[in-house]
């Protein structure tokens, strides 16, 4: 895999001992970015950027200012805010996707990223399984089913309609983890708001 | 390899509410919806069929788009006498003032939501639904949620099919049966056929002269005759 092709996370942290830690865990697998403060993240921050890696408190703007920010730019990236204290649901309701407890382990960090990733691996898929689906239907309403069962699109329609299901079925777990399904669900109600 | 319960769970047999061969033993996990116009008895039978998982013991989680949490315990009540109040949960989407959570003093959790468009908080009402009654001992249960077609006043069809899709899935990993009404009459048939597909199976019902008739689809096999109920 080339250089451009890695994923890109992007560290925010005012401890630069800290931030290093992170960056020689992750710099194998994936293109690190990093900023010290707020203002340096939103600097670094662009389309590319795949995760976020975000200190709660810090000098400046604090994790919540900054990932306020991030979603009014309309940035799709996904945030996991790293915070001294054990949060719980009302974190995935501030727009968090993820949190991490400090001291974080090399295990668990890699974990949180690969799983963010298949967070947006699965609304990827999903997307595509819904167009899919109303093309479907819009072809079943148009056309009588002798003319269906001999359209070769039609076929490979519900083929890949069937994969695709499959796909979903295979990616985080089958959405098995209560986390996975309430920033499942809040990203759907994101993408209808803007 | 579809990746689900890891467990063979048990079958749940609806056949005693409706007689339909293909109801007797639907798979843990499955996803129905229950589409017909207007009055003809969608919401009683999603409310039958978790009556009758109530009844074995089972969990049942209400989500409702109209009534309120205490009316719809009030009728649950009515329905089954002998109901372990602390394994109803109830989502209570039209909620003033935001999320909130509270157990009523038989046990049932009930969690507010301020809309039925508010779908992260629906979702973590039925997460802690789930939770809270799993912690009541019930491992398995129903889940109606009535109804998509008010959902569908406040979101887009693409979003609810979204969350229809997701919700599956989660109720897959949990083991339970998933009941979904919409009103046939409110919506275009290709929004029905869409919203369609993102379930199991079809439990569909339609009025002829004057009677009730219901049909299966999906759920393996072929569609049913149209019989009445």
């Amino acid at each position: 895999m080339s250089e451009s092709e890695k994923p890109v996370v992007l560290i925010v942290e005012d401890e630069p001992d800290v931030a290093e830690t992170y960056n020689l865990w992750l710099a194998d697998e994936y293109e690190v970015r990093m900023a010290q403060n707020g203002d340096e993240g939103l600097e670094e921050l662009d389309q590319s950027v795949d995760v976020v890696l975000l200190d709660r408190m810090m000098p400046g703007l604090s994790g919540d200012e900054v990932l306020e920010r991030i979603r009014d730019r309309g940035f799709e990236t996904r945030v996991a805010m790293v915070t001294a204290v054990e949060p719980d649901f009302d974190i995935l309701e501030m727009g968090f996707d993820a949190y991490l407890c400090k001291p974080i382990r090399s295990e668990q960090l890699h974990k949180t990223v690969e799983n963010l990733l298949e967070r947006t691996e699965y609304d990827e898929l999903l997307t595509e399984y819904y167009s899919l689906v109303e093309k479907q239907a819009t072809l079943e309403a148009t056309k009588s089913s002798a003319e269906l069962a001999e359209s070769e699109d039609y076929n490979e329609l519900r083929e890949r309609i069937g994969e695709l299901r499959d796909d979903l079925s295979q990616t985080l777990g089958g959405i098995d983890d209560d986390e996975d399904f309430i920033a499942t669900l809040r990203g759907l109600s994101d993408g209808n708001e803007q | 390899m579809v990746m689900s319960s890891e467990q063979p769970k048990t079958m749940y047999d609806l056949s005693t509410v409706l007689d339909v061969e293909e109801l007797s033993s639907v798979k843990p996990g499955s996803g129905i919806l229950i589409a017909g116009p207007a009055m003809t008895g969608k919401q009683q039978l999603a409310m039958d069929i978790l009556a009758e998982g109530s009844r074995e013991g089972e969990g049942a989680v209400i989500v409702s788009t109209g009534d309120s949490a205490s009316d719809i315990l009030a009728n649950y009540r009515e329905r089954v006498p002998s109901v372990d109040e602390s394994r109803v949960g109830i989502v209570d989407t039209r909620s003033e003032g935001g999320r909130s959570e509270d157990y009523t003093n038989s046990g049932t959790f009930v969690h507010h939501v301020s809309s039925p468009g508010d779908l992260t908080g629906i979702g973590i009402g039925i997460t802690k639904c789930l939770e809270s009654l799993h912690n009541s001992g019930a491992d398995n249960g129903r889940l109606a949620l009535v109804s998509l077609s008010t959902m569908l006043t406040y979101t887009d069809k693409k979003t609810v099919f979204k969350f229809c899709h997701v919700l599956s899935s989660r109720l897959d990993a949990a083991g339970y049966l998933g009941l979904f009404t919409i009103d046939s009459g409110a919506h275009d048939d290709q929004t029905i056929q869409v919203i369609k597909q993102a379930f199991d199976g079809l439990i569909e019902i339609r009025e002829n002269e004057g009677d009730r008739q219901v049909r299966v689809l999906g759920l393996g096999g072929q569609p049913t005759d149209w019989s009445d109920f």
